[in-house]
């Protein structure tokens, strides 16, 4: 599927506390921004692909959602939803069927309202019984402490994770959290599952995203320099990582897995990527992510943080968005979002935060903890 | 001969010194601290801890009579007692009956499976009694009361202390209630109750029963007598022609409290743990009349002696509220789903027996029971496999977002001995108590409540 699909147009909303917004709106503006960026209107959309974990109030669990929000009727339309990785599998099955050629241009749209539902936004599902008492901080944290046991990691290397996305939000004006933090200031949140203190954990957000997709041939058609899709790559593991006696808890076999696919259908390892955009719910899971993506070694992670790579000006910027930590977090626009951010970035238009070279970039989620990852490669020309 | 072949007290860890009530309230208190049922405790749950403490590894497969006893459980109607052998693996043809109506319920039971055992109509029973009576905020029960269970295996095999003599008296007499729409334990004119509807009572059973066991009250060794509060034992016990300084079991007030029905044999537990062989024992129980049991150590007593009953590990109930909450005054979370009689049925052996499963192709034992092995992948080769209620923290968190009543919640994944994980919260830790390698037990808790039911579940606890 190498260099055969092309993103034309990308849109974003603000993302943050969207009161004032309802979940169709969101979705409105973000469909509208990728339509003025690809320079079309709605009637040339041949299909599209919703990515959301909880669709808007009385949209119930399909496609209408999106259907309704943008009177988008009488095409087809799919509703995608994968954990976490929700965003980027929406994306990567747009890519599918225009690779497959059965539409040629389709939007990928990713949103989530999570502020309306009250408390954290989300509600507890699964068994009423096994597992009770998990939260998503505290299913990370049970693989962060034995990650920190085994690897003699601290909080104050967590930190910085912190510390550097809030920075890299900062200079985003779209981002939820725009503000910088301090070591001390993360370090001395509220805990909210240990390790994870508040400064740890990435923001329940309202937020959308959307992006346009065609075939590579007639790309240029629409935009003049448009990114190409180099490779897709999805795997699922046990949704119950807790119960398998096998599992080390150092990292997240499900995103080494969609790495290995990913790379390989672009023809890439790990040291040609330029930049990259990876699910950082936690500050731990980024320090993993980066090893289970190949970017260093397993147990390396939080060396190639200390050490400032992982930094704008690093050699392997992650997360110049600001990441999930700062951007914020409306779990099914997350994955589209980090293809805006990378698109953004591969074009040169993400302005103080733009990162050099960025010729190859990747998007990264995690969900379940580990139960799903997704990973897509993008690049110029 | 049938007698008693086991026994076995549970005492929750948490304690609330009777100065904290005394304080709330500006009344003097007895000195002393009470046990306290945690949130996700109760009769039943107790009634479980009890009963896997007399086990002790024992197979429950050899039992085939469970007799719950009980003044508060949690269910006015649904079988306890089932529930409990349940939880504890007994086999599904096991007798099973509820004991209750007044604390004197923990002797009557115990009373019954010795008479079936004897009759043949049993082989071997447990017999578990279990009590967290509520009391009114600022009460004088409330500082008195405590929270407990005791449980008791009786058989005719290995036999530590065998049924000498029985007496009962009945007569209604308006000492303790809780009608049907009260939650909390009334009490009549108490220093009247404690003379006729206590000690007059008590004293006569205790004399009828040595009286048909031929023995002068001079030659028993130790009274285990359950009573209203700390100082009324001695006095029944002079009036059955005893001398409480020598024989009486001294009385758990000062630590735990008034136990209810599962009193009295605790303090015959306390009995065991120093008796010698031949040694005379009495048991009674009070309420509407007594109960008397005479017991005599066998030979068997010092090899199969019950283990000390250990008071010393104690977590404090650091404020009234939080004794409040834990006596369920505070609503509790009720979001989310009951489970369904659907799926537990489907799913009892995995969740309430506490079964998984072992693969019969590598041999690797997991949890929840599933068709296709997690290690090797093969099909229809897992076996139903009991998991072991021992095990130690692989990983943790210390949770303070999860949606329950009590913070922080540790939540624990644990690697169980004989094999298998399971991930459970975890009850009755200090601070800083979990962490990786911390070793732990399991417990049957009560987890959550929606729909006007209850979820019980395991959780583990420091061991």
């Amino acid at each position: 599927m190498k260099d055969q699909v092309a993103v034309i147009g990308v849109g974003c909303t603000k993302f943050g506390d969207r009161f004032e917004r309802s979940y169709e709106e969101l979705i409105t503006d973000a469909a509208f921004d990728a339509y003025a960026d690809a320079g079309i209107d709605s009637s040339e959309i041949e299909a599209a692909y919703l990515g959301t974990y909880l669709p808007g109030a009385g949209g119930g669990k399909a496609a209408v959602s999106l259907g309704d929000a943008l009177r988008l009727y009488d095409r087809p339309i799919t509703r995608v939803e994968n954990y976490c990785a929700t965003g980027t599998d929406a994306f990567r099955n747009g890519c599918l069927a225009v690779a497959a050629g059965v539409a040629d241009v389709v939007l990928v749209l990713g949103a989530e309202k999570l502020k309306d539902r009250g408390g954290r936004g989300i509600p507890r599902l699964g068994h009423p019984l096994l597992a009770r008492g998990n939260t998503a901080p505290g299913l990370f944290a049970l693989a962060a402490n034995r990650y920190m046991h085994t690897f003699g990691l601290g909080r104050e290397t967590l930190a910085k994770v912190a510390v550097k996305n809030h920075h890299n939000g900062a200079l985003n004006d779209k981002a939820h959290l725009r503000m910088e933090v301090t070591a001390e200031q993360v370090l001395k949140a509220p805990i909210i599952a240990w390790p994870f203190g508040l400064f740890d954990c990435c923001p329940t957000t309202d937020g959308a995203a959307a992006a346009i997709i065609c075939r590579a041939d007639p790309a240029r058609r629409y935009k003049k320099d448009p990114v190409f899709v180099k490779g897709v790559g999805l795997a699922v593991t046990t949704g119950r990582p807790y119960f398998d006696p096998t599992f080390d808890y150092l990292g997240f076999r499900s995103t080494q897995a969609a790495a290995r696919q990913a790379y390989a259908m672009a023809g890439v390892g790990p040291r040609d990527i330029d930049f990259a955009e990876v699910h950082d719910c936690f500050t731990w899971t980024e320090i993993s992510n980066t090893e289970d993506l190949g970017f260093c070694a397993k147990g390396e992670g939080g060396r190639l943080v200390e050490e400032g790579r992982t930094a704008l000006d690093g050699d392997i910027p992650v997360n110049p968005s600001g990441g999930l930590k700062s951007f914020g977090h409306p779990i099914g626009a997350s994955g589209v979002r980090m293809i805006y951010e990378c698109v953004t970035q591969l074009r040169g238009e993400a302005g103080a935060r733009q990162v050099k070279q960025a010729e190859l970039g990747l998007a990264h989620n995690v969900g379940g903890p580990g139960a799903v990852s997704c990973v897509v490669v993008l690049g110029r020309g | 001969m049938a007698g008693i072949t086991r026994i076995a007290t549970y005492v929750p860890r948490r304690r609330l010194d009777r100065t904290v009530i005394g304080q709330t309230w500006g009344t003097r208190v007895a000195p002393g601290r009470r046990a306290v049922a945690g949130l996700d405790e109760d009769a039943l749950t107790m009634a479980v801890d009890a009963t896997l403490a007399c086990l002790d590894g024992a197979d429950p497969a050899h039992f085939d009579a469970l007799y719950f006893a009980s003044t508060s459980a949690p269910y006015l109607e649904k079988q306890v007692a089932s529930v409990v052998a349940t939880a504890t693996d007994l086999p599904r043809a096991t007798a099973v009956a509820d004991f209750g109506g007044s604390v004197r319920a923990g002797v009557t039971a115990l009373r019954a499976a010795i008479d079936a055992v004897r009759a043949g109509s049993v082989r071997s029973a447990l017999v578990v009694a279990a009590d967290a009576r509520l009391a009114e905020p600022e009460s004088e029960l409330e500082p008195l009361l405590g929270d407990g269970a005791a449980a008791i295996a009786v058989g005719t095999d290995g036999v530590i202390a065998e049924l000498v003599s029985a007496a009962s008296v009945a007569e209604e007499f308006t000492y303790f209630w809780r009608t049907d729409t009260q939650r909390a334990v009334q009490v009549a004119e108490p220093r009247f109750g404690a003379s006729y509807g206590y000690a007059r009572d008590v004293a006569e059973a205790v004399g009828a029963a040595l009286r048909k066991a031929e023995l002068p009250p001079a030659r028993v060794a130790r009274l285990a007598l359950g009573a209203p509060d700390e100082r009324s034992a001695a006095d029944a016990a002079k009036r059955a022609g005893c001398d409480p300084g020598r024989q009486l079991v001294p009385s758990l007030a000062a630590e735990v409290g008034m136990l209810g029905s599962p009193e009295p044999l605790a303090l015959l537990g306390r009995a065991l743990e120093t008796a010698a062989p031949g040694d005379f024992l009495v048991v009674a129980g009070y309420g509407e009349g007594a109960d008397a049991l005479v017991f005599r150590a066998t030979d068997a007593l010092p090899a199969a002696r019950p283990r000390a009953l250990d008071l010393a590990r104690a977590l404090p109930v650091a404020s009234y509220g939080r004794f409040l909450k834990a006596r369920g005054f505070v609503p509790a979370e009720t979001a989310g789903e009951v489970v369904t009689s659907v799926v537990e049925w489907k799913e009892l052996a995995q969740d309430v027996r506490l079964h998984g499963s072992r693969c019969e192709a590598c041999g690797l034992v997991q949890y929840p029971q599933t068709r296709i092995c997690i290690g090797c992948r093969a099909r229809d080769r897992l076996v139903d496999h009991k998991l072991g209620k021992r095990g130690t923290v692989f990983t943790f968190t210390i949770d303070n977002l999860a949606p329950v009543a009590e913070h922080p919640l540790p939540m624990a994944v644990i690697d169980l001995e004989g094999g298998g994980r399971l991930y459970l919260q975890v009850a009755d830790a200090a601070d800083g108590e979990v962490k990786i390698g911390t070793a732990v037990e399991l417990t049957f808790r009560r987890l959550h409540e929606a729909g006007g039911n209850r979820n019980y579940f395991w959780k583990a606890r420091p061991a």
